[in-house]
Order: structure tokens, then C-alpha cells, then sequence
């Protein structure tokens, strides 16, 4: 019976090719969008669940109360916790910590070729017993033996060494020669932990002047992970976690908790955490769409298969008089459409082999050849049944409905309400369709801004380098300042180079602020605002085009050495006794006088409001060097930009960044969105017009003979083409008043983001509805021309 | 083997009562061979409908074989047309989809059985209807004529007790009409009782009594 009902199904998509080519390829569409982003959210929500101690795992979270309503969360600890809570707390079983150099990179030396690697990280020996790792090659006991070993990433050690045996090869790290000692498979595309060059922390500790820096209770630089008992209590543990820190940083109002690995990756209040995070808000978001593309090319098989139910329903009273059960018909019909559900999979499966590279790159993750992989055939089983359930319950519950008899009298075997669902559904499409397409202009107008505000400053043509701070950590002040003008010097006189100067951060994005660090006349002494601070030279205000409000820059020589310059937001907030120039500033300890206060300018992204800041002088601390080209000159003023790095910094990778690129990386995320819900939008509205051309299709045919008589009695072409496309027209303008409400909400939420923002005004409505009825009237009015325009004697005579 | 008492049935439009069926008395044994005759709109189908319990009436009592239809629910008369009785369309009704082979098998696979089972039955039924040749055709491949036969076959497939047949010449030309009345009337020799509407008198003497129809009411029972 089952075979019969499949060859049936078979039959009949083949005989209605046109239904079963929109059927098919809207369900494929929309089927390989919902199983991207299902697999896209099945991973998010599978952060770190391959370690098989996962439940027991937790990452200390330090809490440094800053002032009185502002506390900075961090992800690292103190490197002597982790030992002190072994032994300390009874419950925790294993420490391990982690020092990810994501910062201050490591160069390493392989065969006298030198790489700046972004992705390498010290780990205690205990790291391999807390997590899980696949090695292809030598062990973590090997690991363990001597604080001299590393351990790479099987893609890292094809990297440096290509097919030859990577054990026991020598890799120098900076200084110091570590000895391969093992290869993992590389890190899951769900694991925290991106890093994959993982060496010893002995080997970092073994330098006495990184262990005396670390070995207090004030830097936290480790990231800490306890195993504890599986009956441990996790806020008593927090407690005593707390009892540690606050007997060792007295003074101090810390806060300590642990936060457990399964829910890490969601985290949102982590202050600069050098792990990867996820959005569960994100998740969701993403979740409902997928599924809402899933439903609205579901709505087409719905719609077209009970828009045809007409023409089944012969079949359907015969098999009933000759001895169908309904239940019969209701499998038949689920059958049918389970057909073409796997059909559409099939061409799913090709079109995602296709995809998968533009996939990974708008994700920046690696997944995996899908077909090897039980996620895969999670989602896909899940989307199979979500789309066979979806297509199938409906219709076969309609059409196993019809009376037999009925059918042969010629009475109408759909009921209005059957009609009204159908053209529900075609309102939810297009209300989808429209309320994508309204958010992505939004999101458009929004990125359009944005890369048109002023941000006060100008890049163009400006490249950074960084220098790296071990090149001279070590360095007396004085021999900073030296070096760094004499590097000035030797790049100022290029003849490709414009200008040269030197700051603390890129000025499209300073990460640098601090709080209870400064004091001024006047200031309450409970006022500890986060100020953001950016150190600069006297070339820094013309490089970047900054506008004076008052004052006035920073000398050259040394007379502004501790002065300062505030900006218009810190001028505002300070309450500053006035005249502001002139009063006195302190600053970490520095006291000087303001000279200046600089227009405000976005030395962060439009995300965020412009707040206090303060810039200072202070010469010889800086890492970037910026260098402005001369027009044209870009390609020779890189090369003998190299040069001069060579000469200067020789061990250290070249490796200039244009301030551009790094001003476009602050809406990295934000131009991803664009582009998703562009696709998306555009995906949805594809569905929802093959959708109405289907059922034009089949409309046009049922009133073929109206078309002629009408036509017959003197109507115009465009009379037919109105009378046809009416009512589709109406269930557009509905959708448009329904989703122009929900997108005006959504996409108000969105902005609300962004501290500097478009408002949202009516053309993009105006505009999103006329897109969509022309679609519509695209769709549907093909069929009506074509009905228009045939000879009425043809129509009528085929009755 | 089936017997109807006192059957009415009717619409209501307005406050005029129309009657399909008035009063209709009706008694079959086993083996007859009934023809129903009467203009349009007299009624004949409707009344092979009530008798095929594909149509319900409103009044009246219906005794097939030892059940009381009139007090059945839909579910078992459904299930008593299915097992003893089969039926024969005038537009042939054959599912397009599917070859004539599997539209003979149809009625089987929806009475579960088995598969070597049905394979067994359908053959025989092909080769008594001499249409082995053309059971890999789909419908729309065979003649009027042709057609019929198979829908005769699938009526006849599950072994029904009584065979009703609405104008099965209806859309045939007179020699294809001529065999199939032939084989109506080897297949009551054979025992099948048949009940069928027909419109001509030649049809009707194939039969053993006719029942002429008028305005929902029997006129003459010879």
C-alpha cells in the first residue's frame, strides 16, 4: 500500500509539472535557508558540550567595582588563584588556567621564516585532563614532562611544516626554543577555545620577569577554569572564592563568582574577553526566521495543492466508493506530500554543498562536509518532518473530507473557509516578504549613515602599525622616546610618506579607559566617571584633521608633556571650575594643566554615545605608528614603510593595517546582518511570488470561460488584467498594512543598538509596499495578459 | 436480499418540499437482473445511490441482506457497500493516474489483501475480460469500450454480491454497448445480482424486470 501511495504521488507531480517545479523549487529555497541557519543555531546552542566533564566545569568571573554604579567584569584572574583554590576549597578537583596572547601575539620562528600568529595561547598541563582534545600525534603527557613543549592544531602544523612529522620539531617563540610535542585535530567549530598553538605555561613562567609581573594579586591575566566536585555547590564555592580575593586584595571591593562552561559562550557583560560569544537574543531571532522561510514555502505546496483539490476530488470519490477509508486518503495525501518534501531535500542537500563555502565565510566558522555530520542529519530530519507535517496535515485533512456524491452532482467541493485560509496565508507571506524587505532597508539606511557621519576625524589613506610592546616593555622612558623618534624620523623621511605620528590606540576604536584615575579643582570626590583615554603626539590633531573647540594642541618639545586635552563631552560633564584652559588635571598620578578642549569625534563605533575623554602626551608609550601616504603612493610607501621596520624591529612580522579597514571592522557584525537579511528578503519574497504566480496560474484557468464571454460582450485588456489581478492586489495591501506596524517596532528595537541613529520614516514603507505589489502585479498579471489576449472563441469553444 | 419500504426523500426550498423519492417500494432476490427506467430527473439515480448507500434518505426503511441500513451509522453502511457491493459509472470514473492494472487492484489493497493474493485475483480478472494485453496502459491509452470493461472489472474485483450500474452504456457506441450487456448478462447467469439505470429499452430487456420511474415514484413493476 505504501509503495502504491508513493507511486501515486510520483504520478501525479508529474503531471502537473509547472505546480510541482514552484512547489519544488520554492520548498528547496526556503528548505536550504532554514537548515543553514538551523545548523548555524544548533551550533551556538552546542557551545563547549563536547567535553565530557562539561557539567562540572566553571570559569572563574572577577567583578572590579569601579565607582559606585559602574563595575568591570572580567574573565581572567589573578595567576595565583587557581592554585590557592585547589588549595583552599575542598570541592574543586582541577585547576586549569589559560593565558590567550590575542594582544601581545608571539612571533614564532619556524626554519628562519617568521609568523605572527594570532591564535596562540599558554595553558597549564591540567588543561588536557579538564578538556577534551583529539590528538593525531603524541600526547598531553609529553606535554606535561618538560615546560619547553608545544602542541599544534593539526591545520597549524600543515601550516609550518607541510606533510613531514611536526614532532619533535623546534619552533622559536620570541626568544625561546619550544619543542613540538604533540597534534590535535583542530578546535570544533563549537568550542570557546579558538587558540590552536598551545604551549606550556611553565615555559612562559619560566621567565623571571614575566613571573614577578604575574605573581600578585593585581594583574589578572589568567583565565581560570575549576573542575569541582559533581556535588559541589556553585554560589558556596563563589563564597569562598570570594573569601580568597578579599583576604589577598584588601581594600578592594571584588566580586567573584563561577560561571559554568555550558552557558559561557553567551556571556554578555564580559569586559574584552578574548573568547568567541554568541547572542542568545541572536539565536532566537534567527531560529524564528529560519523557521518562518521554512513555513512560507510550505504555504505554496498548502495553497496550490487545496487550490487544485478541485481537480483530486474525482479521484478522491472514486476511491471511496471503491472502498477507501479516509485514512487511506489522508496517508495518500501525506505521501504525496512527504514526495515532495524529499525531492526538495535532495536539491536541499546539492544546493548546501554549493552554499557552504559562502556560508562559512558570513559565519567565519568552519562547518564541516554537512553529510559527515550527525547535526547535519539532526537538522535536515527535523526540517524533513517540520516541512512534510507542515505541507501534509492540511490538505490531506481537506481533500480525505470530500462526500463522494457530491463531487459527481457537481456541487463545489471547497468551502469558503477553505478559500479565506488560503488567502491568509498568502497575507503571511507577503507580510514576511514585506517586513524583511523594510528591515533591510533599514539596516541599509542605518550602514549608509553611518558611513557617512562625520566621525570627526578622517582615515583616508592612513595605515597603522603596531608595535609590539615586548619590543620595548623592557625599555627605560627615555630610551622609548628615543627609539620611537628616531623610527619617526627614518619613516618621516620617505618620499611616499606625508605624515608620521604615534598614539596609544587607533583612533577609529580606543579601547582604553579607566576610572578613579583622575582629579581636577572642584571635582566631588564621589564622581568616578569612565573616561576613555587616548595618548597622542603633536602631529596626531593634523593626521587626523581633529578640530579645536577651545585651546590649543600639544606642542612639540616637551612643555606639554603633562598637560591635557579634554574633549567637548568631558569639558561638558567635568564641571570644571571655568575658565577650563588653564586648570589643573591630574591624570594616573600626572598633574599638568588642560591646554585644550578638541571637538568631539567617534572614537568609538555609532554603537556607542561619545563620553568623557582625555588625551595626553605622553611620549614614548605609544604602540601605533600611523603613517598617512601621499596620494598614489600607497604600494611604494608600504614597501619602504617595511623598510624601515625591518631595520628598526627586525624580529617582529610587518604587518601594516589600513585605519579604513579597521573603521569598516567596527560594523563587521552589523553589515553581516545587512547582508542576511537581504538574502533572506530576497529568498522570501521569490517564494511568496512563485507562490502567487502558481495560484494566478490556476485562477486564470478556472475563469477562462468568464474571460471569453467577458470578452465577447467589449472588454478592454486592461479591464481583464484588473479583473484578474484585483484581488491578489488586495491581500498585498493588507500584508502591507499588517507588516509595516511589526517591522516599524523590530527595526526601532534594532536601532536602539546604536547610539547615533536614523529614525525611521515613512518612505521606507512607502517604498518596501511599492516594491512588493510590483511584484505581486508581475506574478500575477502574466497570467491575466495572457488570459486577456486569447482569442475568446478558443476559451469558450473548449467548453 | 435487499428490501425497501416506504422510502422518501426530499429537498427543501422555501416552503415547497421537492421529492426525489416518494414512496418507493422495493423488493430484490438474489440472481434478478433490474432494469430502472424513466425520463430525466425521476429519480432513477438517486434511487441506485440509496440502494448503493452512497446517498441517505429521510424517511422509510431499508433491509440489505440481515442489516437494517436505515438504522446504521455512516461508518457501517460504508463498510456493508464495501464488502457486497460494487459499482459501475456511466463516465467510467477509472483513477487517471494509474495503469489498469493497479485500478483493478485498488479496491484490494483497500480491503488488505495480501499482496500474492491480489496479484492472483487481478490476473484472472484480466484474462476473463481478455485485457491482459492492455494492463500497463493508463486509462486515457483505451477506448470507451475498454475503458467500461476495466471499471467492470474493478466493480467485480472484491467479489461483490450485487453489481449496480449507472447507465454503464451511456457513453458507448452501440456495438461496445451490445458486450457489455453481454457480459451483464453472463455474470447474472453466473449469479451476480445487477441493478442498473439505463435509458433504452433494448438495454432493459437484457434484464428480468424493470421498474419504471416518474417523479420519484415506481409506476409499474413487471
Amino acid at each position: 500500500m505504501i509503495k502504491n501511495y508513493f507511486k501515486t504521488a510520483l504520478r501525479n507531480l508529474w503531471k502537473n509539472k509547472a505546480t510541482s517545479f514552484i512547489n519544488l523549487f520554492g520548498l528547496s529555497i526556503g528548505m536550504t535557508a532554514a537548515v543553514f541557519i538551523f545548523l548555524w543555531v544548533q551550533n551556538e546552542m552546542a557551545f563547549d558540550n563536547f567535553h565530557p566533564d562539561k557539567k562540572n566545569i566553571y570559569r572563574i568571573t572577577n567583578s572590579i567595582q569601579v565607582n559606585e554604579e559602574e563595575a568591570w567584569v572580567w574573565e581572567s584572574s589573578p595567576m595565583l588563584m587557581a592554585e590557592t583554590a585547589i588549595k583552599e576549597i575542598p570541592e574543586v578537583e582541577k585547576a586549569a588556567r589559560v593565558v590567550i596572547n590575542s594582544w601581545a601575539a608571539p612571533v614564532l620562528g619556524i626554519n628562519h621564516k617568521l609568523f605572527s600568529e594570532k591564535t596562540t595561547a599558554y595553558v597549564d598541563k591540567s588543561w588536557f585532563n579538564m578538556f577534551h582534545y583529539d590528538f593525531v600525534a603524541g600526547d598531553a603527557a609529553a606535554f606535561g614532562r618538560d615546560p619547553f613543549t608545544i602542541i599544534l592544531s593539526q591545520s597549524k602544523a600543515k601550516k609550518y611544516f607541510g606533510d613531514a612529522n611536526a614532532i619533535g620539531q623546534l619552533i622559536k617563540v620570541d626568544t625561546v626554543n619550544y619543542t613540538v610535542q604533540g597534534i590535535i585535530k583542530d578546535n570544533p567549530v563549537n568550542s570557546s577555545f579558538r587558540f590552536d598553538i598551545l604551549l606550556h605555561m611553565d615555559g612562559r613562567l619560566a621567565d623571571p620577569r614575566t613571573l614577578k609581573n604575574d605573581k600578585t594579586w593585581n594583574n589578572f591575566g589568567y583565565i581560570t577554569f575549576l573542575k569541582l566536585r559533581s556535588d559541589a555547590s556553585q554560589p558556596l564555592v563563589g563564597t569562598k572564592l570570594n573569601d580568597i580575593i578579599n583576604k589577598n586584595r584588601t581594600n578592594h571591593n571584588d566580586k567573584v563568582s563561577i560561571q559554568p562552561l555550558n552557558g559561557m559562550y553567551f556571556e554578555s557583560n564580559i569586559q574584552y574577553s578574548s573568547m568567541p560569544h554568541g547572542s542568545k537574543k541572536t539565536t532566537y531571532i534567527f531560529s524564528i526566521l529560519g523557521l518562518l522561510l521554512l513555513v512560507t514555502a510550505c504555504i505554496n505546496y498548502v495553497n496550490l495543492t487545496t487550490a487544485k483539490a478541485s481537480l483530486r476530488a474525482k479521484e478522491v470519490s472514486v476511491r471511496k466508493i471503491i472502498g477507501a477509508e479516509r485514512k487511506h486518503l489522508f496517508f495518500q495525501f501525506i505521501a504525496e506530500s512527504l514526495t515532495i518534501s524529499l525531492l526538495s531535500l535532495a536539491v536541499t542537500l546539492v544546493l548546501i554543498q554549493l552554499c557552504l563555502p559562502y556560508f562559512n565565510t558570513i559565519t567565519e566558522k568552519q562547518f564541516e562536509l554537512p553529510v559527515s555530520s550527525i547535526a547535519m542529519w539532526k537538522v535536515l530530519s527535523g526540517t524533513l518532518l517540520f516541512a512534510t507535517i507542515l505541507n501534509g496535515i492540511y490538505p490531506a485533512a481537506l481533500l480525505s473530507s470530500f462526500r463522494p456524491l457530491n463531487v459527481f452532482r457537481g456541487r463545489s467541493v471547497l468551502k469558503m473557509r477553505d478559500g479565506a485560509v488560503r488567502k491568509g496565508l498568502v497575507v503571511f507571506q507577503f507580510s514576511l516578504s514585506m517586513i524583511l524587505i523594510m528591515g533591510a532597508i533599514v539596516i541599509y539606511r542605518q550602514l549608509q549613515y553611518i558611513q557617512t557621519t562625520n566621525p570627526g576625524y578622517t582615515v583616508s589613506q592612513v595605515m597603522s602599525l603596531q608595535i609590539p610592546s615586548k619590543s620595548f616593555r623592557f625599555l627605560k622612558p627615555e630610551a622609548r622616546q628615543t627609539f620611537l623618534t628616531s623610527i619617526k624620523q627614518e619613516l618621516q623621511s620617505q618620499s611616499s610618506i606625508a605624515l608620521v605620528s604615534s598614539g596609544g590606540n587607533e583612533i577609529v576604536d580606543v579601547s582604553s579607559a579607566s576610572s578613579g584615575n583622575s582629579d581636577w579643582d572642584g571635582r566631588d570626590t564621589t564622581y568616578n566617571p569612565t573616561i576613555a583615554h587616548l595618548s597622542v603626539d603633536a602631529d596626531f590633531q593634523k593626521m587626523f584633521g581633529l578640530q579645536m573647540k577651545q585651546g590649543y594642541w600639544f606642542s612639540a618639545g616637551n612643555e606639554d608633556l603633562n598637560n591635557y586635552i579634554l574633549n567637548e563631552t568631558a569639558a561638558a560633564e567635568f564641571n570644571m571650575h571655568q575658565p577650563i584652559i588653564g586648570q589643573r588635571f591630574t591624570w594616573g598620578g600626572d598633574t599638568g594643566k588642560v591646554i585644550g578642549v578638541v571637538k568631539d569625534f567617534h572614537y568609538k563605533s555609532l554603537h556607542e554615545k561619545i563620553g568623557p575623554m582625555v588625551l595626553s602626551n605622553n611620549q614614548g608609550g605609544d604602540a601605533f605608528l600611523f603613517i598617512k601616504t601621499i596620494p598614489g603612493n600607497i604600494p611604494k610607501a608600504v614597501s619602504a614603510a617595511g623598510a624601515v621596520w625591518a631595520k628598526f624591529i627586525p624580529s617582529e612580522p610587518f604587518d601594516p593595517v589600513f585605519l579604513d579597514d579597521s573603521f569598516n571592522n567596527l560594523y563587521k557584525t552589523d553589515i553581516k546582518t545587512s547582508q542576511l537579511i537581504f538574502i533572506f528578503s530576497i529568498i522570501a519574497i521569490i517564494i511568496a511570488a512563485l507562490g502567487l504566480f502558481g495560484l494566478a496560474a490556476f485562477t486564470t484557468e478556472q475563469r477562462t470561460k468568464e474571460i471569453g464571454i467577458r470578452k465577447v460582450l467589449g472588454a478592454s485588456l486592461r479591464q481583464i488584467t484588473i479583473l484578474l489581478s484585483k484581488d491578489f492586489v488586495r491581500l498585498v495591501v493588507i500584508a502591507i498594512v499588517i507588516a509595516s506596524p511589526v517591522a516599524w517596532w523590530v527595526m526601532n528595537k534594532w536601532l536602539q543598538d546604536f547610539a547615533y541613529r536614523i529614525s525611521i520614516s515613512a518612505w521606507i514603507f512607502i517604498a518596501a509596499g511599492a516594491l512588493a505589489l510590483f511584484i505581486a502585479l508581475l506574478s500575477v498579471s502574466f497570467q491575466a495578459i495572457k488570459a486577456a489576449i486569447t482569442n475568446p472563441v478558443k476559451s469558450l469553444r473548449t467548453e | 436480499m435487499l428490501e425497501l419500504k416506504g422510502i422518501y426523500k426530499w429537498y427543501n426550498s422555501g416552503n415547497n418540499r421537492t421529492f426525489l423519492l416518494k414512496d418507493v417500494d422495493l423488493s430484490v432476490k438474489a440472481g434478478e437482473f433490474i432494469s430502472i427506467m424513466g425520463p430525466s430527473g425521476s429519480g432513477k439515480s438517486t434511487l441506485l445511490n440509496v440502494i448503493g448507500m452512497l446517498d441517505t434518505f429521510d424517511q422509510g426503511e431499508y433491509h440489505f441482506l440481515h442489516e437494517s441500513v436505515h438504522k446504521l451509522k455512516e461508518k457501517q453502511r460504508s463498510g456493508l457497500y464495501k464488502q457486497y457491493i460494487g459499482f459501475v459509472f456511466q463516465a467510467y470514473h477509472l483513477i487517471d493516474e494509474l495503469t489498469v492494472y493497479e485500478n483493478i487492484e485498488t479496491p484490494l489493497i483497500y480491503q488488505d489483501v495480501k499482496g500474492s493474493e491480489r496479484k492472483a485475483m487481478v490476473a484472472d480478472m484480466l484474462d476473463r475480460f481478455q485485457i491482459v494485453g492492455k494492463k500497463d496502459l493508463f486509462p486515457t491509452q483505451l477506448s470507451g469500450g475498454q475503458q467500461q470493461l476495466v471499471g467492470i472489472a474493478r466493480a467485480l474485483i472484491a467479489k461483490p454480491k450485487l453489481l449496480l450500474a449507472d447507465e454503464p452504456t451511456g457513453n458507448l457506441n452501440s456495438k461496445q454497448g451490445e458486450e457489455i450487456m453481454d457480459l451483464f448478462k453472463e455474470l447474472n447467469n453466473e449469479g451476480v445480482t445487477i441493478i442498473q439505470v439505463t435509458h433504452s429499452e433494448k438495454n432493459a430487456g437484457y434484464g428480468s424486470r424493470t421498474i419504471h420511474l416518474l417523479d420519484g415514484m415506481i409506476q409499474k413493476n413487471n
